[in-house]
């Protein structure tokens, strides 16, 4: 049977990706900083469907990290055919307020762990060829959002990632998506966060997070490189990539700025 | 509000007279200058920045890894402009480097007005060829340290404005190129980052600019590369860093956001930004092929 890796899979968007892979018969192995989030999700998951999860809880902003799980995955011989790298870190704070110990936070878990678990599972992949990575992106990564200056980096950096990636390993066999959702209601600060930021069409964006994942591995089995979830998501992403970069950071800062 | 601003105007015009009186009388080592703090700023499109700020009369503050090229390029301007160059030795990859220059800055009193995040590190083939620790060494140099440079001496910027931050990004930074995976990735978050700070740090008077190069032959390694890799039209698109370093800092104190050296460039940069991502990094990567293909032939 062929196993699937996440990481970030113990909570929001990542274990909805979790629950669509189990519906598809693959075994998880999940990563997560917290054992108690990890230990709750291979309980429910174990229990609804007939599939082998394990766990390994370690901190994706740690460098050692992705040394860990590579050697798991080789010591324990899995068929690894799906990476999945949905560990994220956002939030209402950014750049000037935000402290420079989680700047690099920001920075090491959005981008480098998404690079460094690629990087590092890649042979592995392309043993069990053929196989397939989703990268997390965001609907930030398509223009520059002033209020979310580092996220907003750190998710640009990450599309531009995959679409590189996807090129570079075509002739392997392997393929790259890059699921670039809108605002998800995944955390109750999230969701006021959002209301306060974008009013009625914030709320109107929410979309159910296990509909999100249930499609974002659907498009992926099928190698769709840019996964956008929601007919309203995909308009905005739309006016966000077609209009000038500096337009929209100006329209997004007057935005954010009132409401904030 | 408004006052604020017209004063802080007739601040920076007074000082503009100042340092134009100045450059005739040629004081050596005036320490009351408006300095600049270039990272990465003794070799390449750093120095080349460097020189065109010296020649605005401002005094430069050279940060980089090595010790022998930092001494050899403060020996250099000094003997050729009237100004003060510091030079500080510091690796900007590790954690605490950011911290200690803002210490080191705040400790001199320094007058700090430019801020440039010039340091980056590229290569030919950077995702599938290189190892892990360097990969994780390009997020670090090139996004990471611009960053955490950017926060950690804003209270300085912010106490001398109007200030400029100049950060160096790409062409690459405009579409993926999949043979440059990791360093089009982080140069397009250079490129986001401007963006957003521009905005954040208007009212503060605190310009941020974007210096986005098209081949720019700093190394001989980057001649061959780029001759192998763009044909005759990168040979025509690519600069030398001098050039590329006046026309940074001439844009950079006219507050320009997005500033590509060079009319070809400028033109290409253009169609890139204009065109869909999907279709620019499939014809960078036939492009990339073809080249491989011709190496291998070879």
């Amino acid at each position: 049977m062929s196993w699937a890796l996440i990481a970030g899979g113990s909570k929001g968007l990542g274990y909805s990706i979790a629950e669509a892979l189990c519906k598809r018969h693959y075994n998880l192995v999940l990563v997560a900083r917290e054992r108690n989030g990890l230990l709750a999700a291979e309980k429910k998951l174990e229990e609804r469907y007939p599939i082998e999860v394990r766990i390994i809880s370690c901190d994706l902003s740690l460098p050692d990290s992705v040394a860990v799980i590579h050697d798991y995955c080789v010591n324990e011989g899995l068929v690894l055919n799906i990476l999945c790298n949905a560990a994220g870190m956002g939030g209402a704070i950014d750049f000037p307020e935000l402290p420079l110990n989680d700047l690099r936070k920001m920075v090491s878990v959005n981008l480098d762990s998404a690079i460094a678990l690629s990087f590092s599972l890649l042979t592995l992949l392309k043993t069990h060829a053929p196989s397939y990575i989703l990268n997390i992106g965001s609907m930030a990564g398509f223009a520059p959002f002033p209020i979310k200056n580092v996220y907003s980096a750190s998710k640009a950096a990450i599309l531009y990632f995959s679409y590189s990636l996807d090129q570079q390993l075509r002739d392997s066999n392997i393929s790259v998506s890059c699921l670039c959702p809108g605002p998800l209601f995944t955390k109750p600060e999230i969701e006021r966060e959002t209301i306060k930021k974008l009013k009625w069409l914030g709320k109107q964006m929410n979309l159910d997070v296990q509909m999100v994942g249930e499609w974002a591995v659907r498009d992926m089995l099928k190698k769709k490189k840019l996964i956008i979830p929601g007919k309203l998501v995909k308009i905005m992403s739309f006016i966000l990539r077609v209009l000038p970069a500096r337009f929209m950071a100006h329209l997004i800062y007057r935005y954010g700025y009132k409401a904030g | 509000m408004k006052y604020l601003w017209v004063i802080s105007l007739i601040l920076f015009s007074s000082d503009r007279i100042y340092a134009q009186s100045d450059s005739e009388i040629k004081i050596p080592m005036d320490t009351t200058k408006p300095y600049a703090l270039i990272a990465g700023g003794s070799k390449g499109i750093g120095y080349g920045i460097a020189v065109a700020l010296a020649k605005r009369n401002y005094n430069l503050i050279l940060i980089a890894r090595h010790l022998d090229t930092l001494l050899a390029a403060k020996h250099k301007l000094e003997s050729a402009y009237p100004i003060h160059v510091e030079i500080l030795a510091i690796d900007l990859s590790f954690d605490n480097s950011a911290d200690e220059i803002a210490k080191w800055c705040k400790g001199k009193n320094i007058h700090l007005k430019v801020l440039c995040n010039v340091a980056g590190l590229g290569g030919a083939n950077d995702y599938l060829s290189f190892p892990l620790d360097s990969l994780r060494y390009m997020v670090r140099l090139n996004i990471e340290s611009c960053m955490a440079l950017s926060l950690t001496l804003l209270p300085l910027l912010e106490k001398n404005a109007p200030s400029y931050i100049l950060n160096v990004a790409s062409m690459a930074g405009f579409a993926p190129i999949p043979v440059k995976n990791m360093y089009s990735a982080t140069k397009s978050a250079v490129v986001f980052f401007s963006y957003s700070l521009r905005y954040q740090l208007k009212d503060k008077h605190i310009s941020v600019s974007c210096l986005c190069p098209g081949p720019v032959f700093t190394k001989p390694e980057i001649v061959k590369d780029t001759k192998e890799k763009l044909g005759w039209f990168g040979m025509k698109m690519a600069l030398d860093p001098g050039t590329v370093g006046e026309a940074a800092v001439k844009k950079t104190f006219k507050k320009k956001l997005i500033i590509v050296p060079g009319t070809l460039a400028s033109i290409s940069a253009s169609v890139i930004r204009f065109l869909p991502r999907r279709w620019v990094v499939s014809l960078y990567g036939s492009a990339g092929k073809k080249s491989k293909n011709k190496i291998a032939s070879k």
